[in-house]
């Protein structure tokens, strides 16, 4: 960990807990419920006059239900416990903890970044804040939306064209998630051999990737109400706006310790990663339009 | 314009397979990019060829073992059920 690296411990009165990523919202209503279903695991009732209860009494049915739900139980205890470790479970959960007022900040972030002043994460005890308590923190959620919604406007856009077919749904979202994951690894590629000390982890390079997709379902819709000139104008703008955001948010991960003083970049190092943070950020506007113009005629 | 997933591991495999075959001392060695040429000081990080050298050894080591198996399907000519592209 380079020891330049700047932590703002924060305390704000809207926080309730640092570490609670979702609100609580159980309610007596569910617990009432569960108390119901006590004795048998199944919730089956205990004991009535149906023709099912002379099925359900039989002692050798109940112990093959009791041996399947505790197979069951077993099975799921198992698939708990090791799920973590193909798919980071506790740290996705992280990026989904937004709100509805942290979506439209950060929309409007994504559209208009040029009136942002602070844009570093803020930290709660040496881990990021989760994303509802800070408009800089990385999410999934966005993205992941966006790129269905996208799957979706490019087949509305091949409806009015008359080119559309199912499949075609599914090779879109093939080659955008192809793009995607191309992308992802050249930029993980260039981190290791400029050997920047980071903590960008994938999943955060992930998030601010699919943030082009905003931009892109904005080009699209406006270039089916308004033809090519609708698409070029609002795609132009998302450009150049996922340029300055990209720019902006990369500089602090990339850049830590020359962007903490505000100075010009020096030196080879420095340069190398300038460069860099500046190739990431140009080649946004590029594959937001290699992914869409072949949708607006 | 199909550039669809599966696209993206043929491409990749063929990549890798292209570092792994780099000769060592009949290629590597000639344009002083063996990997006894390039271990400097400990102090200094090190720069972009250094890195280049180590991956290039890595990717050595590792298609050796795991990375033949990986290329099978391909080699086969297997195919893979779901929706990756035409060209499967």
């Amino acid at each position: 960990m380079p020891a330049s690296k700047r932590r703002t411990p924060v305390s704000q009165p809207g926080m309730a807990d640092p570490h609670q990523l979702f609100d609580d919202t159980s309610s007596t209503q569910s617990r009432g419920y569960g108390a119901q279903r006590g004795p048998s695991s199944l919730g089956y009732p205990a004991a009535s006059a149906s023709p099912q209860a002379a099925f359900l009494a039989d002692p050798v049915s109940n112990m093959a239900m009791a041996y399947g739900s505790s197979l069951a139980a077993q099975g799921k205890e198992l698939v708990d416990k090791n799920i973590d470790r193909f798919i980071p479970v506790t740290k996705l959960k992280y990026y989904f903890a937004v709100d509805t007022m942290y979506v439209g900040k950060k929309l409007g972030l994504l559209f208009f970044p040029y009136l942002h002043q602070d844009w570093e994460v803020q930290y709660q005890q040496d881990t990021p804040v989760a994303p509802r308590f800070d408009v800089n923190a990385p999410d999934l959620y966005i993205p992941a939306m966006a790129f269905i919604t996208y799957i979706l406007v490019a087949g509305l856009a091949l409806g009015t064209q008359d080119r559309f077919s199912p499949d075609l749904l599914g090779l879109q979202a093939s080659s955008a998630l192809a793009w995607l994951t191309l992308e992802v690894l050249a930029i993980l590629l260039s981190l290791y051999l400029v050997t920047v000390n980071t903590d960008l982890t994938t999943i955060d390079l992930v998030a601010f990737l699919g943030y082009k997709y905003v931009g892109m379902i904005g080009g699209v819709l406006m270039g089916l109400l308004f033809g090519k000139i609708g698409y070029y104008l609002v795609l132009g703008w998302c450009c150049v706006s996922i340029f300055v955001f990209m720019i902006r948010t990369l500089r602090l991960k990339i850049l830590a310790d020359a962007a903490a003083e505000g100075i010009p970049v020096r030196g080879a190092r420095n340069q190398l990663r300038m460069y860099l943070t500046m190739a990431v950020a140009a080649a946004q506007p590029l594959l937001m339009y290699w992914l869409t113009f072949h949708l607006v005629r | 314009m199909a550039f669809t997933l599966y696209s993206l591991l043929q491409a990749a495999l063929l990549c890798v397979n292209a570092i792994a075959v780099l000769h060592e001392e009949r290629f590597l060695k000639n344009i002083g990019w063996g990997t006894d040429q390039g271990i400097g000081g400990f102090g200094e990080e090190p720069g972009i060829k250094s890195q280049l050298m180590n991956l290039i050894r890595s990717v050595r080591t590792v298609m050796r073992g795991i990375g033949c198996l990986l290329a099978v399907p391909q080699l086969e000519g297997w195919k893979i059920p779901g929706p990756w592209g035409p060209c499967n």
